[in-house]
């Protein structure tokens, strides 16, 4: 299984994910990954994310796609938690398992630093007081570009 | 033409939420007239216009101006801040 995506409002037990990658492949020196987890930050109780059934999933698929035929990666991993979850909870696993680390650590950065701009969620904080939504950050957008123009500049 | 349209995120609670019904008139045929259309009828669609707004047509990100045909059905994404 090349591509694993799941998008789920079920916790992800980031450990668990993280040993169907280890071991697995004789040819893999290499698996990289990035776990995004619940920052306690203001008056923040608790963090809700949203996205598009169907849309967000090819989103996702596509990314890995891109990421497995540039990289030449085994395995692909996002998995994405929705819903309502509370401080310290793991929002997102991104994992790549390639034959040396640095596939595997670019890889990685490409898939969390796209993710952020290219597939449909959205995040709503809740504190004591109310909720509002999270803005949309320039230095997200920037890093997102970062990986465009690299691709850019190789495919030219 | 008639088409549907829904708003995510902080548009839903600006635009209203659940999926609407729109007859559109004969000059309406893409995304940009679109929106002018909608800022006619309720000036808070003009936050629409921002260009970070994003747009999903039948279940797939288009670019904007996306042309609009009978059927479609639109929503009206703020940018994504997933991760």
């Amino acid at each position: 299984m090349p591509s694993d995506i799941l998008v789920s409002a079920d916790p992800i037990d980031a450990a668990a994910l993280l040993s169907t990658l280890t071991g697995h492949s004789p040819d893999d020196g290499a698996v990289a990954s990035f776990v995004g987890q619940v920052r306690a930050e203001g008056d923040l109780i608790a963090l809700e994310l949203e996205h598009y059934p169907g849309v967000t999933e090819a989103a996702l698929r596509e990314l890995c796609e891109q990421a497995i035929a540039r990289w030449s990666l085994s395995q692909a991993v996002i998995h994405h938690r929705v819903g309502r979850m509370g401080i310290g909870e793991t929002i997102v696993v991104v994992a790549a398992s390639a034959p040396h680390r640095r596939a595997a650590l670019d890889a990685v950065s490409f898939l969390i630093d796209r993710l952020k701009t290219d597939a449909p969620f959205w995040k709503r904080v809740h504190t004591e007081q109310g909720q509002y939504w999270v803005e949309a950050r320039d230095s997200d957008t920037a890093a997102s570009q970062y990986w465009r123009d690299q691709i850019a500049q190789e495919d030219a | 033409m008639q088409i549907r349209i829904r708003y995510m995120a902080s548009l839903r609670d600006r635009l209203g939420e659940g999926e609407t019904a729109h007859d559109l008139p004969a000059d309406v045929t893409d995304s940009e007239a679109l929106i002018a259309h909608l800022t006619r009828r309720d000036a808070a669609a003009a936050a629409l216009a921002a260009p970070e707004i994003r747009l999903i047509v039948n279940d797939r990100i288009v670019t904007r101006p996306s042309a609009l045909e009978h059927g479609d059905r639109l929503a009206f994404c703020p940018p994504f801040t997933g991760g």
